[in-house]
């Protein structure tokens, strides 16, 4: 079955790189213990879910959707090149949110460990 | 003149704008905010009160409209669907439209007295704008008919949460601020992950049109994938059993009136994504519906009975309703997923009926804080006495969430458990009337603490009542909570044929 | 003993993802759905419906302008938040506040010294840096680039010369009367555009398409590109400064 798999996934392959960053990110969130580092995993599966829908907007062989001379079709999609363009806003605006919290509850409690702050619990 | 009044207000209803003025109102109300509290800092609180009160005032002829003439659209831009972001003002997006409306103005000057002290000086400016920012979100994540533009609203929404449970400064806060956070922007990059998924298959985002070209798909193992990660991500919103984590915490540690919209509003934004995820799927043959559903029905049981259990032995009275919400949480997702239509109606209505419960209890709870500073029901004994009226409001509160005809919280569950039966599956009922017997439970806990025991604490010998600005929000939603049972007449008429659209497949 | 058990779940949802992945149309297409629905309308008659040479542009300011308008919200609410998170929680008797813990070297903030190289080559770079942060803004309407992107480029510009010059320099740079007009430009400038757009089109967000009003469409335009860049680089600037207060 998994053979069958790689198969079919052959003209997905870079799908597949994707798959395997979203993994590499959770994995951190999950199993790190230092608060930044899971934050940095956030951003890994971040990169990861923009870098998919950027890659579904892309046309063999296209030129960048930006209208001048000598640009000749087929042009690759702008649509997904604006999402991802807000998608990278959002980002931006929670990575910033999470590290002011970072900061806060290192002065409150003086570690950002999180075996250590559930202990201080 | 009765004609006269009618003809006049359906023209004020045709007005075509009301829409996009009602997302508008908060959001620019919001983001003045800041610039007016530099100019004259005491007008900030009355301010964010007109802004409530003036977005309330919109939902009316929207709704007025949506009666007389069904679901309509409104399209920014002018581009005609799916080349641009549609509008859409259906049943679903009235009932959260109107909880945002009817909750509101009465959170906000409760806001009044209750920040000054609760939140730091310096943060105050913020806090108003972030509730604006987030009541604003939620009515554009409610209106929105575009998968993109409800990921970008429900960002808005969940970025002024994360920070309102933060803004009052208590260590336990930052951190069930960041824990929020993290389960949060997961949800998120899922829900994301979906609509990219979603765009691939279809070329499109705008949601009627996706939901047109999904059953035409030959892609099973895609489509799963793009259902269970919207579900997935709009269940840890909604913070349904196992992912309710994050939840009790984050609403028990948030300064009261914080609480009350994030238990009563924010995590019905996940719900009306479950909704909206529905409408996208109903119509696959490819996915089977039936065992997402069945899965879904036993979740919300499980949130019913896990939520109610750690609720019976939480000490903390905040932490009780942070758990009392994710029971009901159960009880909505439960509903809908039951799929017969009387259950969706149920919970469709008590989507609406937990908001207000919900607020009430958490603003009656914050005002029991505001005076005494304390958070225990053993430390709260006796304050029945010296706050007689706030506790009544409580009281009365606690009956509706238990859900006693005739108050707010009957009439949902009621016909949640009469669609469980309707689905023949009575089994569900019987999980309806056990968490209603557990609610009972704490309800007599919290009762017999108040009223029939002695005060032990200085602070609750010397309370008195809180100011009249944040008793009466308290009190006239109270009201409502025992008055809206009596009233359910009209809502279920109004639903009645949106849940039978909803159950044929169109949207 | 975790990790091997988040390695297997995580091995599984990567299996499910890999299998839905495999099922989608092959990358690079030409006639997926992406490229032959919606795309294929913005590629074909997006320059002559929008005056933007830059689809992206064309997509993100006027095909799907709510998007953009929640983008700058969502920065707002970004800054709003860092602030009330951020802003010092000791005033007003708050008793949960507990005092930061004392730093373990003497002198209460270290004091980072900037070698005069570093100090010179920051000053002499600015102008230049700024001018192209402008360059990016103004130039995103016809080639890549934009608001956003100059935006960050403004605001990094300001954090280094923050750096650089100190605290009292940024205040010249950025004067705290105006911070608070600053927050609000991005959003309040869609506001303003939106209802403009309105009353030519009757539509929020609207365009004029007509041929004799091709220059307020561009000026629509360049606005917004504009405000969104300010308020990209005041994000940038003042979640810094706030951090630095505390």
């Amino acid at each position: 079955m998994l053979p069958e798999m790689l198969l079919e996934l052959r003209p997905n392959l870079d799908y597949a790189a994707v798959v395997v960053l979203f993994c590499i990110g959770l994995y951190a969130v999950i199993v790190k213990n230092n608060l930044i580092k899971k934050l940095l995993g956030l951003n890994i599966m971040e990169t990861a879910v923009f870098a998919f829908i950027v890659t579904s907007g892309m046309v063999e062989g296209g030129a960048p959707p930006v209208l001048g001379p000598g640009v000749m079709p087929p042009l690759a999609s702008p649509l997904p090149h604006a999402l991802i363009l807000t998608g990278i806003v959002v980002a931006l605006a929670t990575t910033a949110l999470a590290l002011a919290l970072i900061i806060r509850i290192y002065l409150q409690h003086g570690t950002i460990e999180a075996d250590q702050l559930r202990e201080l619990d | 003149m009765a004609a006269a009044l009618t003809v006049s207000w359906s023209a004020l209803a045709a007005w075509p704008h009301w829409l996009i003025v009602l997302i508008l109102l908060p959001l620019g109300g919001a983001v003045l905010t800041p610039a007016l509290y530099a100019l004259q800092r005491r007008l900030v609180p009355w301010w964010a009160l007109l802004v409530a009160g003036l977005t309330a005032l919109t939902v009316l002829p929207l709704l007025w409209r949506l009666a007389h003439e069904g679901p309509f659209s409104y399209l920014p831009g002018g581009w005609a669907r799916p080349y641009g972001v549609e509008l859409r003002f259906d049943e679903f997006a009235a009932l959260l439209a109107a909880a945002v409306a009817l909750l509101a103005p009465p959170v906000l000057l409760f806001s009044r007295r209750y920040a000054a002290r609760a939140v730091p000086a310096g943060r105050l400016p913020f806090y108003y704008t972030l509730l604006l920012l987030n009541l604003g979100g939620l009515l554009g994540l409610a209106i929105t008919a575009d998968l993109f533009n409800l990921f970008v609203f429900l960002e808005v929404v969940s970025l002024s949460a994360y920070a309102l449970v933060a803004v009052g400064g208590r260590p336990v806060a930052e951190l069930a601020a960041f824990k929020y956070l993290l389960m949060g922007a997961i949800s998120s990059l899922l829900i994301l992950l979906a609509v990219g998924i979603l765009f691939a298959l279809t070329g499109s985002l705008n949601m009627a049109d996706v939901a047109q070209r999904l059953p035409a798909l030959a892609t099973p193992a895609a489509l799963t994938l793009a259902a269970a990660a919207l579900l997935v991500g709009f269940m840890l919103k909604a913070a349904l059993f196992p992912l309710h984590n994050w939840l009790p915490e984050a609403h028990a540690s948030a300064p009261g009136a914080v609480s009350a919209v994030l238990s009563g509003l924010v995590v019905k934004a996940g719900i009306i994504g479950l909704v909206r995820t529905y409408q996208l799927f109903a119509g696959v043959e490819l996915l089977d519906t039936a065992n997402l559903g069945a899965i879904l029905v036993w979740l919300g049981a499980a949130s019913v009975v896990m939520g109610s259990f750690f609720a019976v032995f939480q000490h903390d009275l905040k932490l009780m309703l942070a758990y009392s919400t994710i029971t009901n949480i159960g009880y909505i997702v439960m509903g809908w997923a039951l799929a017969s239509p009387q259950a969706m109606l149920g919970a469709s209505l008590h989507l609406f009926n937990h908001a207000l419960i919900k607020t009430t209890l958490f603003l009656a709870a914050g005002a029991l804080i505001y005076r005494t500073g304390l958070r225990t029901l053993e430390e709260l004994r006796g304050i029945g006495r010296t706050m007689p009226l706030n506790c009544a409001a409580l009281a009365l509160g606690a009956l509706a969430i238990v859900g006693v005809p005739p108050t707010a919280g009957f009439v949902g569950k009621w016909f949640i458990a009469l669609g469980a039966l309707q689905a023949g599956r009575p089994f569900f009922a019987l999980v309806v009337v056990f968490g209603a017997l557990l609610a009972a439970v704490y309800y007599v806990r919290i009762i017999n603490a108040f009223y029939f025991r002695e005060p032990e604490q200085k602070a609750v010998v010397t309370a008195r009542e809180v100011p009249w600005s944040m008793l009466a929000p308290v009190l006239l939603l109270a009201l409502l909570c025992l008055g809206i049972g009596l009233l359910a007449r009209l809502p279920v008429e109004f639903l009645e044929p949106a849940v039978a659209r909803l159950l044929d497949g169109r949207s | 003993m975790k990790k091997p058990l988040v390695i297997a779940l995580l091995i599984l949802l990567a299996l499910a993802l890999l299998a839905a992945m495999a099922e989608l149309p092959a990358v690079g297409q030409a006639d997926a759905p992406v490229h032959t629905h919606v795309s294929a309308r913005y590629i074909e008659q997006g320059e002559a419906e929008t005056g933007a040479h830059n689809l992206v542009t064309a997509v993100l300011l006027n095909y799907r302008g709510m998007d953009t308008f929640g983008e700058v919200l969502v920065l707002f609410t970004a800054l709003c938040a860092g602030f009330a998170v951020l802003l010092a929680a000791a005033r007003n008797g708050n008793k949960h506040y507990r005092q930061p813990p004392a730093p373990q070297e003497s002198g209460a903030v270290p004091v980072i010294a900037v070698s005069p190289v570093v100090s010179f080559v920051v000053r002499l770079l600015a102008p230049f840096i700024a001018l192209f942060a402008a360059y990016v803004i103004l130039k995103g309407h016809l080639s890549p680039g934009g608001g956003f992107q100059g935006g960050m480029i403004l605001g990094a510009l300001f954090i280094a010369l923050t750096l650089v010059l100190g605290k009292q320099y940024s205040a010249r740079l950025l004067p705290v009367a105006w911070r608070p007009w600053l927050y609000a430009l991005a959003p309040a400038a869609f506001l303003v555009v939106g209802m403009i757009g309105l009353q030519l089109t009757g539509y929020f967000l609207g365009y004029p398409q007509e041929p004799a009003w091709h220059g307020v469409r561009e000026a629509m335009m360049v606005t917004l590109e504009i405000a969104i860049g300010v308020g990209g680089a005041v994000l940038v600037a003042s979640l810094f400064l706030a951090l630095e207060s505390d």
